[in-house]
């Protein structure tokens, strides 16, 4: 099945991303190529709407939720129309988190560009890091060695379980587990502090570098594993008690549904996808995975994508530790990038917490003259505004919430 | 002496028919004539007098008389009557001149079947008032099938008056309305009557229609001193039946409490869900007359038991109170309502909001107030009503009979669920009508001055009643229900049995919470140079006008929670979406006509399907029939 | 299943140790010694500040010991926190969310280093700014809070 992520436009032929079977490829001047949400990747409305679009009636309004709620960390705004509890439909204001980072980005050196990568979305600043490395690294013909592969694997895996972590924890927040929610949330902040020592940065920044990595010591790899093995030794503990709470998965169980057919219409990857039933992984793709073990739930509700992301919580850690394994084998940990041709143009693409990233970039004397950037965040947006769709109020949170998009992700 | 003031107001209703066609002097003689059936109803109360008795036959006479039940009434029914006539100077010129030929005629009615000593004279004045009510909703466009609802239900109720005073005619060979008088069939035919003329559930469809199409005075006489008639009918007939205490009517009561109360809650519920700007409170006004019944049915349930007599004596002063409550502050509310409506040219809640700044301070204040006074609020006179009613239920564990503590404990919680609605459904009609956001909207220009004054006078029918209920119930004749306790003076407290069961005192609470309050306020006036002002929070960005939340989303929630009641339906199509909500009664209506069409149909196509040999065969067999019928 | 409050009782999940602001955070008024009472507002920050800001809530730092609550609305609050560097459309939410604030408050600027240096500073005359922290930790800002709270 041909997921449709991203058009883009050069010397005037049109290219499309198309993720199939774990793998993105560019598919150039695609005239017999139909996909149903051409027009919206193509116009990169930053408002984006459901597909009902349900404004007038007896008693219908707009239910403005945002930019400033404290529901709503972020800044953006949620345009729900209802004529009371009930959502007819939704829009998606995306435009006042806009930063314009991605043309901030071109005309930049690669290096100097990075920085502005991982600051375009705090919580998947490493995903982003590493989407965009592999770009650059295809464009100007570095290959990667094992050794820095592994760690960017690690990395990315780090990041999975934090945002997981995040994620589970404000749905439980939502449906008013306390308990539950501040112990994830303890969870959390431990595995934040993991990544500051591995990585000497709370959010894994400044760790990754085009064409090499931060190679952290064998202390500190051993820290690392021991404080996973921790982590989700307690979190397999909270996760079994939180499905034994009736309350709590009564309250996610076909709460803002988001069918396969339409996650696959908008162009929805990750988790999301995943709880629809697709098995559909950009790790798939990547043979430094070994025997991934990728789940998969039916629903399509806010119960599946929570215990997609928990079975992926126990997933990344399997590779954490594997991977732990086979560097910790490893004495010397020299790399040496090795050089193949240049190209003009790269594609870097990475599986983050949330699902795709892309990174198509166009480099002119090592400095980038354009880009194009596939988040997994604005699809997401699209997903959430048609999952909300005949919902009430009260499910808002759970909608939101458990598609782990953000606005920064989406809006760049 | 004290009848000649009723012969005035007559006389100035009759002058007001002539003068129809000059409207002003029409409806000042209106005025003038409540005035003196005001003053009739006070001297009636203290010295009852007789009047005008005409022998049409031997033994059958058309006569009246005033006495201290008809004299309350007549004063209450009064007050509405003034404000309605005031307000009706300046709204009259909406409509054409003969409606104050109808007002004065309906006033005229109504007064004959508050002093109507006998049947004949009874069923005179109902059917001019149905008559000149049916055809004062006639004025507004488009009402003719609420206007025929109303005379529909209006002449079933004359039929069972018929019935009524026949049965009583068969018994004393009179139409005499004295004690003692009464058979069961004439307490039933009545009953079902008067319940009728109060919108008792499942009889209350015709009010809804009839009161959201009539012009606005209209609705306020229709709701208010018409239903009163009803409240009044009860009072007369349970007056004739012969020894209520000996004989044994709890039958009576208990149907009555357990009507009453789903009536109460049925209304309560529909006014909730209401968009109409008047069906909410046409609603209001089922909920307010279920509650009065449910008070007179625990009245009659406690007058058979020689022990209960002080109760059953507080639950009818209850259900006198909640009728002054009911017709001061439903009057109050429908010229309020009508008032903005017509300023703003509005028809729903959705659409006419903020009158306190789009059309003027007194109508909006008219609209707070008799909303608070439904909604309980105190010391309206609506909470001193429902206080009373509640008290009444607490005290029905006094009953003996298990059947009657049963039907009494749940029918209070019937009440007492209704009360809370209609607090909710009073906060959304009066926070949107009176206090919303106006969006700019300006009133049209129009003569007013009367329109105030009149709600003006009813304000201070809601509020000042409130205040010295005590007093209020000193003059009913009620004196033993007041006293002095807890270092408030007699009779500033009202107590709601003997020996002391619960205890109010308006008046106190009065004085208490304006220290509380009004001390507070001076503060804040004082220093209202620091305050500074802003926009209410939302989220950062002023509302847009598509953003205020509208009044049907306020309810919403419970029209689908309570979808099995309500029988919500929520209609979304692709650009349009909107609640539907019926009132499962009006369903019932609706089968019940086309079945009667259908069987109608049937019926002339058997008989009257223009074939020659059938019609010669119907005659001669109806020919035989009644030749042998005859013989 | 176990009763989940003696299992957080028995971990011992908040931690006891001192928290520094080394920044020119100024305390506020006396009054606030015991409660402040703390709104956040992004006004386009990467999300990173806002899981700063969510940490913060966490077990281990427990704010509600020292009388730190998060309120819902910018009415409630006493300390206004400013994540990042508003965008060109979160200007007027932003002064609007100021103007919220009741007498006496304070405004914490938290901003992120990498794009500050870069981006076209909004030059806002922001009233009552206590202090500017940038890209700090969790404990970095429960110190500034704690210095806030100091009173002069």
């Amino acid at each position: 099945m041909k997921i449709l992520i991203g058009v883009f436009q050069k010397d005037g032929i049109e290219h499309y991303i198309v993720q199939e079977n774990g793998v993105i490829s560019l598919e150039v001047d695609p005239k017999n190529m139909y996909f149903e949400n051409y027009t919206f990747i193509k116009l990169r409305d930053p408002i984006i709407s459901s597909y009902e679009s349900v404004r007038n009636g007896e008693g219908v309004f707009d239910f403005r939720y945002g930019p400033v709620t404290s529901g709503v960390g972020e800044a953006g705004i949620y345009h729900l129309y209802t004529y009371g509890e009930r959502i007819l439909s939704v829009d998606v204001d995306l435009s006042y988190k806009s930063r314009k980072l991605d043309q901030m980005i071109s005309g930049r050196d690669p290096k100097e560009a990075l920085k502005f990568v991982e600051s375009i979305c705090g919580n998947f600043a490493f995903s982003h890091s590493v989407a965009f490395s592999r770009a650059v690294e295809n464009s100007l013909g570095i290959n990667i060695d094992p050794v820095t592969e592994s760690l960017r694997i690690v990395g990315i895996e780090l990041e999975r379980i934090y945002n997981h972590l995040y994620v589970i924890s404000q749905l439980a927040l939502a449906a008013s587990q306390k308990v539950l929610s501040s112990h994830l949330s303890y969870l959390f902040e431990e595995s934040l502090r993991l990544n500051k020592i591995f990585s000497n940065s709370r959010y894994l920044k400044n760790f990754n570098r085009i064409g090499e990595i931060k190679i952290p010591d064998g202390e500190k790899l051993q820290t690392l594993k021991e404080g996973i093995l921790k982590i989700i030794d307690d979190f397999k503990k909270l996760y079994d008690h939180a499905l034994a709470s009736g309350n709590f998965i009564d309250r996610l169980y076909s709460t803002a549904v988001l069918k396969m057919s339409d996650a696959l219409k908008i162009g929805i990857t990750g988790p999301t996808l995943r709880a629809t039933g697709v098995k559909e992984d950009l790790r798939y793709g990547n043979w430094m995975y070994e025997d991934l073990q990728i789940s998969t739930k039916n629903d399509g509700d806010a119960l599946s994508r929570m215990e997609v992301r928990a079975e992926e919580i126990f997933e990344s850690s399997k590779i954490i530790l594997q991977k732990i394994q086979i560097l910790q084998k490893i004495q010397n940990f020299k790399t040496t990038p090795e050089s193949m041709e240049k190209r003009s143009n790269g594609l870097g693409y990475c599986e983050s917490p949330s699902g795709t990233i892309v990174y198509v970039i166009e480099t002119k004397d090592s400095k980038i003259s354009d880009l194009y950037i596939s988040t997994p965040s604005f699809f997401g947006f699209k997903g959430v505004a048609n999952a909300m769709i005949g919902n009430v109020f009260t499910d808002f949170q759970f909608a939101i919430e458990s598609f782990g998009i953000n606005f920064a992700d989406a809006a760049l | 002496m004290s009848m000649i003031f009723a012969y005035i107001s007559f006389t100035l209703y009759i002058l007001g028919i002539l003068f129809s066609f000059k409207r002003e002097a029409s409806y000042l003689l209106s005025f003038l004539g409540s005035i003196f059936v005001f003053v009739t109803g006070i001297i009636g109360t203290f010295y009852p007098f007789t009047l005008g008795e005409i022998e049409l036959l031997p033994k059958i006479y058309m006569s009246m008389d005033v006495n201290h039940l008809s004299g309350i009434f007549m004063t209450i029914a009064a007050t509405s009557w003034i404000a309605i006539s005031i307000y009706s100077v300046d709204y009259g010129k909406f409509y054409s001149k003969d409606m104050g030929l109808w007002l004065n005629l309906s006033m005229i009615g109504m007064l004959t079947i508050m002093m109507a000593k006998d049947g004949l004279t009874f069923i005179t004045g109902w059917e001019v008032m149905t008559v000149s009510s049916y055809l004062l909703i006639l004025k507004s466009k488009g009402s003719f099938k609420e206007a025929f609802e109303f005379l529909a239900f209006g002449e079933l109720s004359t039929v069972a008056l018929i019935i009524a005073f026949a049965s009583i005619f068969l018994k004393n060979g009179n139409f005499s309305l004295v004690q003692n008088s009464g058979t069961a069939l004439f307490l039933i035919a009545t009953t079902f009557a008067f319940a009728v003329k109060m919108g008792i559930f499942p009889f209350h469809t015709w009010l809804i229609g009839a009161h959201v199409k009539a012009p606005s005075n209209v609705s306020a006489l229709l709701s208010a001193p018409l239903t009163l008639m009803g409240v009044y009918g009860i009072f007369m007939a349970l007056s004739v039946m012969p020894n209520l205490y000996l004989y044994n009517f709890e039958w009576w009561g208990i149907l009555a409490v357990g009507f009453g109360a789903v009536s109460a809650f049925w209304g309560a519920l529909q006014a909730l869900a209401a968009k109409q700007l008047k069906t909410l409170p046409a609603y209001s006004t089922i909920e307010n007359n279920g509650m009065i019944l449910s008070a007179i049915g625990i009245s009659v349930i406690a007058i058979g038991d020689p022990n209960l007599q002080i109760l059953s004596a507080f639950a009818t002063l209850t259900a006198i109170i909640l009728t002054i409550s009911h017709t001061f502050s439903k009057s109050l509310l429908f010229l309020s309502i009508g008032h903005a409506k017509e300023a703003l040219n509005e028809e729903n809640i959705d659409d006419l909001r903020g009158s306190w700044s789009a059309v003027g301070k007194i109508p909006a204040l008219g609209i707070i107030l008799s909303g608070l006074s439904f909604s309980a609020f105190p010391p309206l006179i609506g909470f001193v009503g429902e206080w009373m009613l509640l008290e009444t239920f607490f005290q029905s564990y006094k009953l003996v009979n298990v059947g009657e503590k049963i039907v009494t404990t749940f029918s209070g919680i019937f009440v007492a669920l209704a009360i809370g609605m209609a607090a909710f459904s009073m906060v959304k009609l009066t926070g949107y009508t009176a206090l919303g956001f106006d969006h700019g909207k300006k009133s049209k220009n129009m003569p007013n001055m009367a329109m105030k004054i009149a709600e003006i006078f009813l304000i201070t029918f809601v509020v000042a009643p409130g205040i010295f209920a005590p007093f209020v119930v000193k003059y009913l004749g009620y004196g033993i229900f007041t006293s002095g306790l807890f270092g408030v003076p007699k009779p500033f407290l009202i107590i709601s049995s003997i020996p002391v069961f619960g205890v109010l005192s308006p008046t106190f609470f009065t004085i208490v919470f304006s220290i509380l309050f009004i001390f507070p306020l001076f503060f804040y006036l004082s220093r209202r140079k620091k305050v500074r002002k802003i926009d209410p929070w939302n989220g950062g960005l002023s509302l847009k006008e598509n953003e205020y939340f509208s009044a049907p989303a306020y309810s919403a929630i419970l029209e689908i929670v309570l979808k099995k009641i309500y029988i919500t339906k929520e209609k979304i199509s692709d650009y349009e979406a909107h609640i539907e909500v019926v009132d499962v009664v009006n369903l019932f209506y609706k089968g019940l006509k086309s079945w009667i069409l259908k069987i109608e149909k049937i019926i002339s196509q058997i008989l009257m399907n223009g074939n020659l040999n059938v019609y010669i065969i119907y005659i001669l067999i109806a020919f035989t029939v009644i030749f042998f019928i005859l013989r | 299943m176990k009763w989940w409050p003696i299992r957080g009782l028995s971990r011992f999940l908040t931690e006891k140790r001192d928290y520094k602001s080394d920044t020119s955070v100024k305390p506020m008024k006396k009054i606030f010694r015991r409660s402040l009472h703390v709104y956040t507002i992004d006004v386009g920050n990467s999300n990173l500040l806002n899981f700063e800001i969510k940490e913060l809530q966490s077990p281990q730092y427990n704010t509600h010991r020292f009388g730190i609550y998060f309120a819902d609305s910018p009415r409630h609050a006493d300390l206004l926190i400013i994540l990042g560097n508003p965008t060109e459309k979160m200007v007027e939410p932003l002064m609007n969310t100021v103007k919220q604030m009741p007498e006496p408050f304070g405004i914490l600027i938290v901003e992120e280093n990498e794009i500050v240096e870069e981006n076209e500073k909004n030059s806002l005359q922001l009233p009552n700014v206590v202090g500017k922290l940038k890209n700090p930790e969790p404990e970095e800002i429960l110190g500034a809070l704690l210095k806030i709270m100091k009173g002069n």
